[in-house]
């Protein structure tokens, strides 16, 4: 399993070069001057050169590459133009933010997901199954950003129940941490969870058709057991697979969420470094947040093959 | 030492109103209390010396102070200092520093703070060619600090008294903090307790301010300060319906930039008092000359005839907003409406005809504008629909906002036609910073190969060197009027950006920052 893992650590090198590459590329090629978005709208063209030189732009673009991949080989992702520190700190203090929400939005997902689409196939063509299908279309449908307006409108203003945004660090306080992400974390799960189900029960569905499965009923099994043990470990497999997924689109779906609930993470960070065109935070953000996907995945293919003994990865 | 007569003016206002002003100096009618502020934008650093972004400022300026700063209508009036003196000759600025002033961290401050202030933002300060016509300073005495210039330039006050990006006095100890880097002490009435990007800055009262006893009341970035309650945090909310939700619910004390839509059901909440801020910005197009046919007066002119600024307005603000003639808000004492008979013709027959005159053959006319503000694009709209309406071929482009300025700044550019954008805090400031937007070298003019017309030029000169304030106004007047009749830039209106604040916010006047000084919250 360790070489596993580790073969995998080194297929994710190139995927890193190359979007690093790309990142590096893309900033270049959008039009906008960081030392013209800096300086302000009132800005004489001579205080936005000296400014550019000051930030080392008035670099050519060949040079610009060569000083990022230096600066990577030596551990250095640069510093922020906007933020005049470095790119490594700026992202350690606002990707656990993103993580956290993002970890909270997958257990919503996967309670709700999970639950909704075990139930809808065990009653296949019931209102059950009509009412938990019509639930995903839901969430599948609703923005969560009109939801989260929804939701804030309900249970900020009217219930009082939520704070209606702001963010409470996790080591501060954590019974606040989880009031605080609660909306966000909810609205932001939705959308995957309306996924997760329809996934789930067709996974099921199918996995219940299975002789081993008949076989297990007629040896009289508890219907508990059929389903938690035989049918759902057998289900999970290609529902792993997609967890891998929605923990990418729970983390790029954070960028919106985050905004609507004033929450200081990576979503907003790379929003507000693209308008910027902050080239180093931007490039080193992404690469990072890349970095914590690639990781993701691996844990995935792993799991994969700790669940499906099949599996075998040469 | 012999004052000029602006030099006066300054010592008038700051130094000679208390002994003709009988009110007794603010005092807080209840102390404590915290509050909550929303803001719209992101803070990235509190370094105001390297940041020009309103955000920035909204907070900083709460904590630091300068020598001479902005009444209420934009004035200089002195601040860190307690008399300002220049020599006869206009080559020197003899700063006295008040006297008690002591940083956040207890250190006294003294003209060595001040010179390491301006040796900073020299160095690395975003409009040090602020600076570029000063020779030198001294600091004779712990208490003076002298600014010597290269020649003498009338309009020095005016530049050095600005809040765009203010040169703000830092402890000594402080000059070689890096860029965005600086530790955030200031002489202010709040001090800074915590700050996490992307979140929140919270602000603490600040015990040892000693408040300026040359006025009794706050004025506009200065006067007399007082800070009333314990803490004032201010919170990003970039998302307007979270900011309104959280005033409603009383998570926010005070919030900027109502939506319009939540404006109604605002009004009818007891709990909450609106407060309009007028005159935030002037909405513009900025025609590029450079550029055929928009080089043809008469085709800027059938253009300018064909605009109804009420619909433009209307559509940009929400309704919030006020007809204004020109590149100054009404209340500004610099303020003219010099070249009023080019504003809001709306008249479609007069603009058919100068269409004709122009030899306009149905060319595809660009309207380079943004979403990253809406009434930019909302205003650009409306444009297209009036020049479509007297038969111009006005298309959008549409891209994001530095992409915008960035295409606008290029020299002869064929890419575009007219390029929408908004000014706010230099017309703030007064006329001499928002009409370098219209002159080279400035990033915002676009003249044939830079070539600047010859009259308005001479004008912006006069501007700057005549001697006297006066001359100086007539100067701008003069320029205003050939820029509107020569139809360089097309100024809309104002906007209005509406604040609130919850009823029991005391005090909180809006203005181009939220000042939380003299504010109390009611028990």
């Amino acid at each position: 399993m360790i070489g596993v893992a580790f073969r995998r650590l080194l297929s994710a090198i190139p995927v890193l070069f190359i979007v690093s590459l790309i990142t590096f590329g893309l900033m270049r090629l959008i039009p906008g001057d960081p030392a013209a978005a800096i300086a302000g709208s009132g800005a004489t063209p001579a205080e936005i050169e000296r400014l550019r030189r000051d930030l080392n732009l008035d670099q050519p673009v060949l040079m610009q590459l060569v000083d990022y991949y230096q600066g990577l080989a030596q551990g250095n992702l640069g510093r922020s133009l906007l933020l005049g520190t470095g790119v490594f700190a700026a992202t350690m203090e606002r990707l656990p933010v993103t993580i956290g929400l993002s970890l909270y939005a997958l257990v919503f997902t996967l309670l709700i997901g999970l639950a909704s689409g075990i139930i809808a196939a065990l009653r296949q063509n019931t209102w059950a199954d009509q009412a938990a299908m019509m639930f995903a279309m839901i969430g599948i449908s609703v923005p969560n950003f009109f939801l989260g307006l929804l939701m804030i409108i309900l249970f900020a203003v009217h219930l009082g129940w939520l704070p209606s945004g702001g963010y409470v660090p996790f080591s501060q306080d954590p019974m606040g941490w989880l009031q605080s992400l609660a909306m966000p974390a909810f609205s932001l799960a939705l959308l995957q969870a309306g996924l997760l189900a329809r996934i789930t029960r067709s996974s099921m569905l199918e996995v219940l058709r299975q002789d081993y499965i008949r076989t297990a009923k007629a040896k009289g099994l508890s219907q508990r057991k059929v389903v938690l043990k035989h049918a759902l470990s057998n289900a999970l497999i290609p529902i792993v697979t997609v967890v891998g997924i929605i923990v990418s689109l729970l983390m790029s779906g954070a960028v919106v969420t985050e905004a609507l609930f004033s929450i200081p993470g990576m979503g907003q960070l790379l929003t507000q470094a693209v308008l910027s065109r902050d080239y180093p935070m931007v490039q080193g953000g992404l690469l990072l947040v890349t970095t914590f996907l690639v990781m993701v995945n691996i844990a995935v293919d792993v799991l994969y093959a700790v669940l499906d003994p099949r599996v075998r990865y040469e | 030492m012999k004052h000029s007569r602006l030099a006066s003016t300054i010592l008038a206002m700051g130094l000679g109103l208390p002994g003709l002003a009988l009110a007794a100096p603010f005092e807080c009618p209840s102390r404590g209390g915290d509050i909550m502020f929303g803001q719209e934008a992101n803070v990235n650093s509190l370094d105001q010396m390297t940041s020009s972004t309103i955000s920035t400022r909204n907070i900083a300026m709460n904590i630091y102070e300068t020598l001479m700063t902005r009444d209420e209508n934009n004035r200089p009036i002195l601040e860190l200092a307690e008399s300002m003196e220049e020599s006869g000759d206009g080559l020197t600025y003899t700063f006295k520093l008040r006297p008690g002033i002591t940083f956040h961290n207890g250190k006294p401050m003294t003209s060595a703070d001040v010179a390491a202030s301006f040796n900073r933002y020299n160095r690395i300060g975003l409009q040090r060619s602020t600076l570029d016509n000063v020779a030198g300073w001294d600091t004779p005495d712990p208490m003076t600090f002298v600014i010597r210039m290269k020649q003498p330039q009338p309009t020095f006050i005016e530049a050095l008294s600005s809040f765009s990006v203010p040169i703000v006095v830092i402890p000594s100890e402080h000059e070689n903090d890096d860029r965005q880097q600086l530790r955030t002490v200031g002489t202010g009435p709040f001090r800074l307790m915590e700050f996490v990007p992307g979140s929140h800055a919270r602000l603490g009262r600040f015990d040892a301010y000693r408040p300026n006893t040359s006025f009794e009341q706050r004025t506009g970035f200065g006067g007399y300060r007082v800070a009333c309650v314990d803490t004032v945090t201010f919170r990003i909310v970039t998302e307007a319906s979270a900011r309104v939700a959280g005033l409603e619910t009383g998570a926010l004390q005070a919030v900027e930039d109502v939506p319009t839509r939540s404006l109604d059901s605002l009004r009818r909440n007891t709990a909450i008092t609106i407060l309009p801020l007028q005159n935030w910005w002037i909405q513009i197009a900025l025609p590029n000359t450079a550029n055929p046919p928009v080089n043809n007066l008469n085709f800027r002119r059938a253009v300018q005839a064909a605009l109804g600024m009420e619909d433009i307005m209307d559509a940009a603000t929400d309704g919030n907003f006020r007809l204004n003639v020109g590149f100054q808000f009404p209340n500004q004492p610099s303020y003219t409406d010099a070249g009023k008979e080019t504003y809001n013709i709306n008249d479609q027959a007069r603009a058919r005809a100068l269409l004709r005159e122009s030899g306009y053959r149905n060319e595809p006319i660009v309207i380079l504008t943004n979403r990253d503000y809406p009434p930019m694009y909302n205003a650009a709209l409306v444009m297209q629909q009036q020049m479509r309406a007297i038969g111009i071929n006005a298309n959008l482009r549409v891209v994001d906002w530095p992409t915008s300025v960035q295409m606008s700044q290029r020299v002869n550019s064929d890419e575009w036609h007219f390029f929408h954008s908004g000014w706010g805090t230099q017309p703030a400031l007064g006329a001499l910073a928002t009409m370098q937007f219209l002159v080279s070298p400035n990033a915002q003019y676009r003249p044939r190969d830079e070539v600047d017309d010859p009259e308005v030029l001479a004008a912006w000169n006069a501007m700057n060197n005549e001697r006297t304030a006066e001359a100086r106004q007539a100067a701008f007047a003069t320029m205003q009027r050939m820029i509107l009749e020569r139809v360089y830039a097309l100024p809309f209106g104002s906007l209005t950006k509406v604040q609130a604040v919850r009823s029991n916010v005391q005090g909180f006047v809006p203005f181009r920052i939220p000042r939380f000084s003299n504010v109390w919250v009611q028990r």
